[in-house]
């Protein structure tokens, strides 16, 4: 007997099986699943296998947005699984490859249905459709799936005052399997349990019998689940260069003005859902009108139905912000990048201070939702020229007194109010800034002065405000591939290593976003970006291509 | 104070220590090398215990043995509540000592299939097995209804009340270490959702084998310091 198909729907739990703050354990086929709620009623049926060490999830923790699991805590997001953090490398963003295996999930008729395999529409059980339906208590079968559904009642024999069950089995292995009855029709609430009860003594008096029957015939091979092997580089936290990612096309679904001069988009996947955020990540938002532009995603970990961003109005700036506030409305489709993450929170700090001015609160908010998510101290710090300036003010609220607003002060009580939140600094205690240039400097110069270390002060600008000077020329040298190649003056690395078909991911190009960062083996390189601290810049190990130099004739790259 | 002849990795010690740790009792815990030392079997212990076997309470002069005895005699001394062992409630309480009984048999199966697997015990292996798989059944339908009676606002617990009771403890950790014992959970899922509520109680203690789940509500988020 050959067993039932992997590319079909089957009934992997009851809805209510998929309990709040529950990691549910299933098996389907000989292979075992985790289904789990998220506190946005989205439910996961993923492999239950975490895919660095392969514990079960299903003894994980369901933290609400994402599920932890229990040995090393690496946390995957709600609906795609993916990793968003690996506590033994707390100040990398995990690589968007790490991701478990998922599997499609809806729920009907008090069930959740998954298919193993294929691209099949679900079918509809049409008794069951436009009535109620009313599911029985599910039941483990010690017996062949296939045995149990040649006993399982043909037509009326279950047949009652409180309706007819339709049956469905999931099959769990060759020689086991779930049987789940749903009712037509809901019973009135005082004859539930009665009916409950009913139905669960006829099924358990069936089970008996047919487990009698298995008992007597040969007991089957298991079932085999095939396993694909993890694909968990060996650089866990590497940069951002070593993934791929393709952009996909959204639909604004909402528009509207969160703050004087700022609008928020909600943006909804079209074709496949979005990819996995991380708190602090950026997508590229490419513009109708040819541009390309960076916005942080407000968006806290596991939350990822939708990508909410807010766009400042910048009527000096290139045009992108004039362009998504006058010719950008709900309904229209853009195009995105998957998400970059080079702004990354570290979840292990004793105490996280927030610094955000003005629209810096957008990769703020994300990280801030995150902490308060995780029950993790923190104070977000919110810096603005007057109170309608304040973005998602609704989002804040939400947040309590864990936000201190900050109104219409100048440079010298912005910079006296950051040295009051940011106070001495302690083993353990990190601080996140995002703002405009001159704010920004303004808090790293602060936290130096009274003795934060460089490695606890995360900061990220929108632009980078230096003037590069590409008046020299030099040569670098590919240390992997072995080309030898000249960057003549006026031309960047970047732009060199792309003429010379050697891809690398960038993302603003003006040495802001720190996505085309890239190790130094060898050289003396010139740091015209405001991506890297200084400890990093007098390090000279690494340098971000699309706006660094180098002082000496040769630079020997990583690449 | 009290004395708890004890061992990190026994169930029985466990199911003391953890009511103590719900009841706020204090007690000192002496160890007893149970694992490979035999400790328990020999002759300076059989002088506490004839039986050979742990735990074994000692509060003052009193000196009591066996699991679930202890557990009935801390409930009754130590709780104000009087919610764990309810002596004021006699149906309640005889479903208690019911299941207290119940948990005699999930201990001597699932629990004994574990000293089996990890300790080396010559028991007759996939008769525990078979056994506690009987029990589970049983004990995972009778959960499910008292989830279904108590409805989504009310915690279902093994005793028809809206509270946990020393029967909910004597049984815990025979359920949640059954998997090393070799006796998987797979088939129980009310039975699993009620080892959530358990370890959700406030004062919950863990052993070796017994994880932590994540709390119902996230915790509070902004932090003492700092705050202007």
């Amino acid at each position: 007997m050959s067993p039932p198909p992997e590319s079909a729907w089957y009934p992997v739990a009851r809805s209510d099986d998929a309990a709040f703050r529950h990691v549910h354990q299933a098996k389907l086929l000989g292979r075992e699943l985790a289904v789990w709620r998220a506190d946005d009623g989205f439910v996961n049926v993923w492999e239950n296998r975490c895919l660095h060490r392969g514990v079960r999830l299903s003894v994980g923790m369901n933290e609400g947005m994402e599920l932890k699991c229990l040995y090393h805590g690496w946390r995957y997001a709600n609906r795609t699984g993916g990793c968003t953090y690996i506590p033994a490398h707390p100040a990398d963003s995990p690589a968007r490859t790490i991701c478990n295996a998922t599997f499609p999930a809806l729920e009907r008729y008090g069930l959740v249905w998954t298919c193993l395999d294929g691209d099949i529409d679900f079918a509809p059980v049409d008794l069951l459709e436009g009535g109620g339906s009313f599911p029985l208590r599910a039941l483990p079968f010690a017996a062949p799936p296939e045995l149990v559904r040649r006993h399982l009642p043909a037509g009326d024999d279950h047949a009652g005052e409180d309706g007819t069950p339709r049956w469905f089995v999931q099959p769990v292995d060759a020689d086991a399997c779930v049987v789940y009855g749903v009712l037509t029709d809901t019973p009135a609430p005082d004859r539930r349990i009665a009916v409950l009860r009913r139905h669960a003594r006829r099924l358990e008096d069936l089970r008996a019998e047919v487990e009698e029957i298995a008992a007597t015939l040969p007991r089957p091979a298991p079932l085999v689940a095939a396993m694909e092997q993890a694909d968990v580089p060996v650089d866990i936290g590497g940069p951002a260069r070593t993934v791929g990612g393709t952009d996909q096309r959204v639909v604004v679904a909402r528009k509207w003005e969160t703050a004087a001069e700022v609008v928020a988009f909600e943006l909804a996947p079209i074709d496949e859902p979005l990819p996995t955020v991380q708190p602090g990540a950026h997508i590229d938002v490419r513009l109708p009108n040819g541009s390309t532009r960076q916005y942080s995603l407000t968006n806290p970990a596991g939350d990822q139905a939708r990508y909410v961003i807010a766009v400042k109005r910048e009527p000096d700036s290139r045009g992108g912000s004039i362009h998504l506030h006058d010719e950008v409305h709900e309904g229209d489709e853009l195009v995105i990048s998957a998400p970059r993450n080079n702004f990354g929170l570290r979840r292990d700090a004793v105490e996280t201070t927030l610094i955000a001015g003005g629209i810096g609160i957008t990769p703020l908010l994300s990280m801030a939702e995150t902490l308060a998510a995780d029950g993790l101290p923190f104070v977000l710090h919110c810096f603005v020229r007057s109170a309608d300036h304040l973005c998602f003010s609704e989002r804040l609220d939400g947040l309590g007194d864990a936000v201190v607003r900050h109104i219409g002060l100048d440079p010298a009580g912005t910079a006296a109010q950051i040295r009051r939140a940011l106070g001495a600094h302690r083993v353990a205690r990190h601080v996140y800034i995002c703002g405009p240039g001159p704010m920004l400097d303004a808090a790293r110069r602060v936290a130096g002065e009274i003795g934060w270390p460089d490695e606890a002060v995360h900061f990220e600008y929108f632009a980078n405000p230096n003037e590069i000077d590409r008046s020299n020329g030099f040569e670098i040298s590919l240390a992997r591939s072995g080309l030898t190649l000249e960057v003549p003056a006026g031309q960047s690395i970047l732009e060199v290593l792309r003429a010379n078909g050697v891809g690398l991911i960038s993302s603003c190009e003006q040495g802001a976003c720190g996505t085309c960062i890239v190790d130094v083996i060898d050289g003396d390189p010139i740091h015209h970006d405001v991506f890297l601290n200084a400890t990093e810049r007098a390090a000279g190990d690494r340098i971000v291509t699309c706006v660094s130099r180098s002082a000496s004739g040769r630079l020997v790259l990583d690449l | 104070m009290i004395t708890l002849y004890d061992y990190d990795l026994s169930v029985n010690c466990y199911k003391q220590r953890l009511l103590m740790s719900l009841l706020d009792v204090d007690y000192e815990s002496v160890p007893v090398d149970f694992f490979p030392g035999w400790e328990h079997k020999s002759e300076a212990f059989r002088k506490i215990n004839p039986l050979g076997h742990i735990p074994v309470l000692v509060d003052g002069d009193y000196v009591l043995r066996d699991a679930h005895a202890i557990l009935v005699y801390l409930a009754a001394k130590y709780d104000p509540s009087g919610r764990w062992y309810p002596t004021d409630d006699p149906e309640l309480l005889g479903e208690v000592a019911q299941w207290m009984l119940f948990a005699e048999g999930t201990t001597n199966t699932a629990s004994a299939a574990r000293l089996h697997d990890n300790l080396g015990y010559e028991f007759d292996v996939d008769t525990l097995r078979a056994g506690a798989h009987r029990l589970f059944r049983v004990l995972d339908e009778h959960l499910w209804f008292r989830e279904q009676e108590a409805g989504p606002d009310g915690p279902a617990w093994v005793a028809a009340a809206p509270h946990p009771t020393v029967a909910d403890l004597a049984i815990f950790p025979d359920v949640m270490l059954s998997e090393e014992g070799g006796i998987s959970r797979l088939d129980y899922p009310a039975l699993r959702r009620w080892t959530d509520r358990v370890r959700r109680l406030d004062r919950f203690v863990l052993m070796p084998g017994i994880h932590p789940v994540s709390a119902e509500r996230p915790g509070p988020g902004p932090m003492a310091a700092g705050r202007s």
